[in-house]
């Protein structure tokens, strides 16, 4: 029964890995790089939330105003720093992208300080199914990765833009000279970026504390979860977001609580070497 | 005012050591390595464990490097078969699972408490002014050889070889030269490099915690070289001295503007640093120093 908890403990952990990953598996297929940033995103998300939560005291307005915070910091990322940079070297843009984080740090901890924050939430008794304690908070917040699981699809495969989008990350070239205005897949694409890892980022901060550092600290399973996912895969990244939620949740009771990031290194490592793309990756000329 | 010009002259020295190990392995060989950090530790834990069992510090010394070293090897191994970005999220991975291991292997390493009382280099001079001064003077020459080293690889085929893959791996390759070898053998240095670089630190502090640790101080690193001029040892050096004089100057502003309480300056800090990053990489990316004539 431990472990059937475990593993829905897993699922929700899960379920912010997944969307972190997401929006780096996003930004590697169409911009091309990695960005180290991502994790700071995430807290901008949570602290939007917070900040919405308090003036508003409605959940729903909280999940609204961290998004739009999360997403225009995101955009503003890409107009300030990360456009001037398209087409230098990975390590331009790497680099950049730490900087960004940094910054993003640094201001949340001028503005918000070093303690740690948590979203008052009403308790709520938990449902017992299978021996499970499934409380409503979690299956509210599943149902929420849902609902912006759905949006993102729905944006990336139904409409014109999400189609101009993949065009871009299938060939960026053929998607310039077909017509494609790549001013306006890249805004889309860093709304979007930003969007969802403030879905995972105020999930994160709903299970767990917000700091400035909650959502760096998150960065590397976030990485490893889009590399085990297959880059350029948003299937993928959920899927394996997930996976390692799971793995990770399962794993503490014999490793314990600390070597779960470095259990998400190990299938970063994994999968790097035996099957570099991943869950649902397609072969790269190059790795 | 000698003993604290004494420490800074220590402080700067040691950033110098990390910096040249990553002007080779990125300014040299174009290797991204965001775990430059974990070596650091290594050697820091590694010599400071050895010191307190009693071991004479040369010794320790010496272990720092080559266990820094050793475990930068898997990590070269790995690097041959990935491409640039990837190996820059392995090797920041591999800083964070040094600093988690240092973390959790309390019957070891004391966890968050930390290792306290690691025994001063020259003991039996006492802790003043004269005892600075030889760490000082030690450290002045292991830099001296360290830079000539560097300088002695640049100018030997195997500098060639290291700059050849930095600029067009796939070239090397079709001339018959494998890059792996290189590769490792330049991280391993490099490695070595940070792992004295880790030892001064622990003995000089004589106070570790694995807080100490964080990938701050890769992008410490990161912007020196950067700051000073990718590839070249004066880059490392300017570079550095540049960025410890921002880092020490800050603890001043605490004083001519008071009302900034430290926690504030940290964050300060952080943000001046990932902004002098984006600046410098959009605008100077060759740096102070650097060589105007390459990419």
């Amino acid at each position: 029964m431990l472990y059937l908890q475990l593993v829905l403990n897993g699922f929700v952990q899960g379920l912010v890995i997944g969307l972190g990953a997401l929006a780096i598996t996003l930004v590697f297929g169409i911009a091309r790089f990695a960005n180290a940033g991502t994790g700071d995103f995430l807290t901008a998300g949570s602290y939007g939330a917070l900040a919405a939560h308090k003036a508003t005291g409605s959940l729903l307005l909280a999940g609204l105003g961290g998004v739009a915070v999360s997403a225009l910091v995101s955009l503003l990322a890409y107009v300030l720093v990360f456009r001037r940079l398209m087409g230098r070297s990975v390590m331009a843009l790497l680099l950049a992208s730490i900087g960004v984080g940094f910054t993003i740090r640094a201001i949340h901890g001028l503005l918000f300080g070093h303690g740690q924050y948590v979203f008052q939430v009403p308790l709520s008794r938990p449902y017992i199914v299978l021996g499970m304690r499934i409380s409503p908070l979690d299956l509210a917040l599943m149902l929420t990765a849902a609902l912006a699981l759905t949006i993102l699809f729905v944006i990336l495969h139904v409409t014109s833009i999400g189609r101009q989008m993949r065009a871009v990350a299938d060939n960026p070239e053929l998607a310039r000279v077909s017509g494609i205005r790549v001013k306006r897949v890249m805004t889309t694409l860093w709304l979007l970026a930003g969007a969802i890892s403030a879905v995972a980022g105020i999930i994160l901060g709903i299970k767990t504390v917000v700091t400035p550092e909650s959502g760096w600290d998150m960065l590397l399973p976030l990485f490893s979860a889009a590399i085990f996912g297959g880059i350029g895969s948003p299937l993928g990244a959920m899927v394996a977001g997930i996976l390692l939620g799971i793995a990770q949740e399962l794993s503490t009771p014999f490793v314990g609580f600390t070597y779960k990031i470095v259990l998400a290194f190990a299938v970063m490592l994994f999968v790097l070497l035996v099957r570099p793309r991943g869950l649902f990756g397609v072969v790269e000329g190059v790795r | 005012m000698e003993a604290y010009l004494a420490a800074i002259g220590i402080v700067v020295l040691i950033n110098v050591l990390l910096a040249l190990g990553l002007t080779l392995q990125y300014g040299r060989t174009g290797l991204i390595n965001f775990g430059h950090v974990g070596s650091f530790a290594i050697g820091a834990y590694a010599s400071a464990l050895l010191a307190l069992q009693g071991v004479p510090l040369v010794i320790c010394f010496i272990a720092a490097a080559v266990l820094a070293a050793l475990a930068a090897w898997p990590i070269g191994l790995i690097s041959l078969r990935l491409r640039d970005d990837y190996f820059a999220i392995v090797t920041l991975g591999f800083s964070e699972t040094v600093r988690i291991v240092i973390t959790s292997e309390r019957w070891l390493t004391n966890g968050i408490q930390g290792i306290p009382g690691v025994p001063r280099l020259y003991e039996r001079i006492g802790v003043g002014l004269p005892a600075q001064l030889a760490v000082l003077a030690t450290l002045v020459v292991v830099v001296l050889i360290a830079a000539a080293v560097i300088q002695r690889i640049a100018k030997s085929p195997f500098g060639r070889v290291i700059e050849a893959i930095r600029d067009n791996e796939e070239a090397v390759k079709a001339l018959g030269k494998d890059p792996a070898g290189f590769k490792i053998q330049v991280l391993m240095v490099g490695a070595a490099l940070a792992g004295v670089a880790g030892a001064f630190y622990a003995h000089y502090i004589t106070y570790i915690v694995p807080d100490q640790f964080g990938p701050i101080v890769t992008f410490y690193t990161w912007m020196a070289i950067i700051i000073g001029g990718v590839g070249r040892i004066s880059g490392a050096l300017v570079g550095t001295a540049i960025l410890m004089l921002f880092l020490e100057g800050s603890r001043f502003i605490k004083d001519v503007i008071p009302g900034i309480p430290e926690i504030e300056m940290a964050s300060i800090r952080l943000g001046v640093i990932g902004i002098a990053l984006i600046l410098f990489v959009t605008y100077r990316p060759q740096g102070l120093m650097g060589d105007y004539t390459r990419r």
